[in-house]
């Protein structure tokens, strides 16, 4: 049976949810919050540790991993009613997160290449991660994470020597508690997809770990968004944030080194697709492996080419621009994302919560292999 | 030649097999029409018939090829004692002609360390093709094989291709048993084991499997053992015939397999628990299995100092990432991202591309071609012309070819550099990875820039995690990652330091010495 260790599903899960983010979310939580952008985004730790208590609860209490844990708890037929919705959701965030992406790129780098180009390369080399298996991938998330993560956090520290203003902080609280709360939430859906823990957690090496990998990646994610948000107010202060599509962006193009090295945005976009590569691979996967368990099949494998179309396809067709992407991505996804992430995972909760322990033998239910 | 699968002609004629398949005769006659079958058009066998004994009545016959023994040996510890000693015998307790004749030969008489019997034609045949003499007596259905192995060989020299400043130069011959005296000399232990393998259904090429009985793991030495049994050709030359049996990836250009002419190196693999594997007639020896990011690390690294070792070998990864992306990354900025470029050097290249007709990619990979076959034409040409060639393209077409505005100088630059860095890769079969992959990151980058580049990466590292080698993930000690072996990838761990073997599967003898060996000060 595949095995991956911890660090190799810390690896995939900050893939899943800190290369978007690191882009989109300090935008969206500026937007909403302006110059306490950075308090919101460290807000959200306590609703993403509540999160990951569900999360681990879940993993602890159940004896398949998901989707089939839902037939467990919410009956077979819901169960597979969900687990059917569930693939459908994991290819909406691939095929958003694609396109998302490849609009960036489009617009920012070679504008002249048509989208189609750059969505078909990206699914081509997903679909080769895809078909050498769950082990190859985490092998590869791991390499991406090694060397990429060091590297969004020397950015982020180059472009605060570059220009600073500390006073740029103030005010302190300076917003309307729903905007907060809102701007929190902004940060806490992207956390819903550690929900993949439900899966992977199966094939860790040390599965009694698992909690405190959620949390090592919870605390990675916050901190990269967080510092991220506080530079961009410190650099340029919360109007001028206010004012662009993606201030992180706009960071890293201001960063000059020795008057010699300037506009490094390429290098940058260069890095990004890598980690945005790591987050559809990992989206993919899911949708690949709950589609395999909803309707039995033996293996996951050879979804990935048939799905490929679909992600291209519906890649292609969703939005006109990259700005009514954004709305997609902060209020569409937000509330599927809510729904199926968090609501979901909490109503599984609650029912888990009053049902029996598991029989002994697999009285941790992390201990069953898959299905 | 090859043969087809199936085909009558992959074995040998019936009537040979037969002869073959027979056990050796009591009747010396019968032995000597079957080998003059055998051996028939083989100018070179030598068949020397003789009589001995007291009264001359008992008959031999000594078989050999000429030019693969020692023939003083024969005349003077085989034949000699044989035709005059034995007859000049005067033992009582060897009473003549009741004592069995063929065990008093071998105990008494044959003056030769090495010395067994065989019972069967095939036997025979292999015997005096690997350089023994064989004899054979009338009335005995067994041959004596004396070990006589002596032909020319070319001596134990220094290394050509893994050129040391510091460290041991001795390199491997052609000889299998000069090799394996190499290695036995350095590792003066009874668990080095050297387990012999018959391959090639003609040729017969003795191989050998090499490793440390305490330190390799029994699962990967079983594992190994296990491919070379399967192996069924007419013919090993090389190593590199091996290798392609032995690798667990065949469509790749990425080799999971080291390989290398120096004996120290091969004892630093089989200490660290891998297998070497070396082929009679080949100077070249495997080492398995390996990861990619070993083939940076060069056997002087560990004889340096640990502080210029590991500057070396940072330099050395450097290098690869140069050799691999410079070119690509230069048409890139170049072509379509060359805000990414500083201003006064994006007009002294612009000025320079000025007059050039083609596109930077197209320029690039003109240059790129003629540079790899100006390197190509260096290696074959005789030695003497090698250099001029190599001079006459690097300063007189170079020159030529900027003068009259094919190339621009800095695209120039860059390719020169990227050769120079190439140069810097301690393994030829790493260098030849690079130097293929060089040219995809050209077509990607030409075609769609950084994004390109990216995609070809993540492709090529798609790929080369996916890839094992006898086992060990191809990319370790990155993923999986593993901080211990990864402080002697990157940089050079300083030896006070190394207190473990690097990590492999299976393997029980972890410890390479003793802790706290250096005193604090």
């Amino acid at each position: 049976m595949i095995r991956i260790n911890n660090l190799q599903i810390y690896c995939m899960l900050l893939l899943i949810t800190a290369p978007l983010a690191y882009l989109i979310t300090p935008a969206i939580v500026t937007h909403m919050v302006g110059n306490n952008n950075w308090l919101a985004v460290l807000t959200a730790i306590i609703p993403g540790s509540l999160l990951i208590y569900v999360y681990t609860y879940i993993l602890k209490k159940s004896t398949h991993p998901f989707p089939i844990m839902l037939e467990d708890c919410l009956g077979k037929v819901i169960g597979k009613i969900l687990g059917f919705s569930y693939i459908l959701v994991f290819l909406l965030g691939t095929a958003i997160t694609l396109r998302i992406f490849t609009s960036f790129i489009g617009s920012s780098i070679t504008p002249d290449t048509p989208l189609s180009v750059y969505i078909g390369l990206m699914l081509l080399a997903g679909y080769y991660a895809l078909k050498t298996g769950l082990e190859n991938m985490a092998r590869v998330s791991q390499v991406l994470i090694l060397f990429g993560l060091p590297i969004a956090f020397l950015i982020l520290i180059i472009s605060i020597i570059e220009k600073h203003d500390i006073g740029n902080l103030m005010p302190l609280l300076n917003t309307s508690y729903q905007n907060f709360g809102w701007a929190v939430y902004e940060v806490f859906f992207i956390l819903g997809n550690l929900i993949a823990i439900l899966t992977l957690a199966y094939f860790s090496t040390d599965r009694d770990k698992t909690p405190r990998t959620l949390f090592y990646v919870l605390f990675t994610h916050i901190g990269l968004i967080a510092l991220s948000s506080l530079i961009i107010i410190i650099h340029f202060g919360s109007d001028y944030a206010n004012l662009t599509s993606f201030p992180t962006f706009k960071l890293i193009r201001s960063i000059t080194v020795g008057d010699f090295i300037q506009n490094i945005e390429a290098a940058f976009i260069a890095l990004w697709i890598i980690g945005i590569f790591g987050a559809i691979i990992t989206k993919w996967f899911m949708a690949c492996y709950v589609t395999q368990q909803v309707f039995a099949l033996k293996d996951y494998r050879f979804i990935a080419a048939p799905t490929s179309v679909i992600i291209g396809i519906s890649s292609l067709m969703m939005g006109s621009n990259i700005e009514e992407e954004g709305i997609i991505l902060s209020v569409i996804i937000a509330v599927v994302y809510g729904i199926f992430y968090i609501l979901i995972p909490l109503l599984v909760f609650f029912t888990l919560l009053f049902k029996p322990n598991p029989a002994a033998g697999v009285e941790n239910g992390l201990k069953a292999p898959p299905a | 030649m090859r043969y087809r699968k199936g085909s009558k002609k992959q074995g040998l004629p019936s009537n040979v097999r037969e002869i073959l398949a027979k056990p050796i005769s009591d009747s010396l006659q019968e032995n000597l029409d079957d080998l003059h079958l055998l051996l028939d058009r083989c100018s070179d066998a030598v068949f020397k018939e003789f009589t001995f004994g007291p009264n001359r009545e008992n008959r031999g016959l000594v078989i050999f090829f000429d030019g693969l023994v020692n023939k003083e040996q024969i005349e003077i510890n085989l034949l000699k004692s044989m035709m005059l000693e034995l007859n000049m015998r005067n033992d009582n307790s060897y009473p003549w002609p009741n004592h069995d004749v063929f065990n008093l030969v071998k105990e008494s008489i044959v003056s030769l360390a090495e010395v067994k019997t065989i019972d069967k034609l095939q036997d025979l045949c292999h015997s005096i093709s690997s350089g023994d003499t064989v004899l054979l007596i009338d009335g005995y259905n067994i041959g004596l094989v004396a070990g006589t192995r002596s032909w020319q060989t070319r001596t134990v020299g220094s290394s050509e291709n893994e050129v040391v400043v510091r460290g041991p130069r001795e390199a491997f011959t052609e000889t299998l048993r000069f090799n394996t005296a190499l290695i036995r000399r350095r590792i003066k232990s009874a668990n080095l084991k050297m387990e012999s393998f018959v391959l090639g259904r003609i040729t017969k090429t003795d191989v050998v499997l090499c490793y440390i009985d305490s330190i390799a793991p029994d699962q990967l030495v079983a594992e190994v053992k296990k491919r070379l049994g399967k192996i069924d050709i007419d013919g090993i030359l090389d190593t590199g015939y091996l290798e392609e049996f032995l690798e667990d990836n065949h469509n790749t250009i990425f080799s999971q397999m080291e390989y290398t002419e120096k004996p120290d190196r091969v004892c630093g693999h089989l200490l660290e628990g891998q297998v070497c594997i070396m082929v009679d007639g080949s100077p070249i020896a495997l080492i398995a299995p390996t990861s990619f990011p070993r083939f940076w690390i060069a056997s002087e690294d560990y004889y340096e100092r640990y502080i210029p070792g590991s500057l070396f070998r940072i330099m050395r990864f450097l290098a690869f990432l140069v050799s691999l992306l410079l070119p690509s990354l230069f048409v890139a900025a170049v072509t379509y991202h060359h805000e990414m470029i500083p201003s006064p050097l994006y007009l002294t290249i612009a000025a320079a591309r000025e007059i050039v007709p083609f596109p930077a990619f197209v320029e690039a990979l003109l240059l790129e071609v003629t540079f790899e076959m100006l390197r190509e034409a260096g290696i074959r040409l005789p030695r003497g012309i090698g250099p001029a060639i190599s001079i006459v393209g690097a300063l007189i077409i170079g020159d030529a070819a900027v003068k009259s505005g094919l190339v621009s100088t800095p695209m120039v630059v860059v390719v020169a550099f990227t050769g120079i860095a190439s140069f810097v890769i301690p393994s030829y079969n790493a260098a030849i990875v690079v130097r293929m992959a060089r040219f995809g990151f050209l077509f990607a980058s030409g075609f769609l820039g950084l994004f390109g580049i990216m995609i070809a990466l993540l492709l090529m590292l798609i790929h080369m995690s996916s890839l094992n080698s006898l086992g060990l993930p191809y990319l370790s000690p990155i993923a999986p990652f593993n901080w211990r072996e990864l402080t002697d990838v990157f940089v050079r761990r300083p030896w006070f330091k190394s207190n473990m073997r690097p990590y492999m599967k299976g393997m029980e003898n972890e410890f390479r010495q003793e802790t706290s060996q250096v005193s604090d000060k």
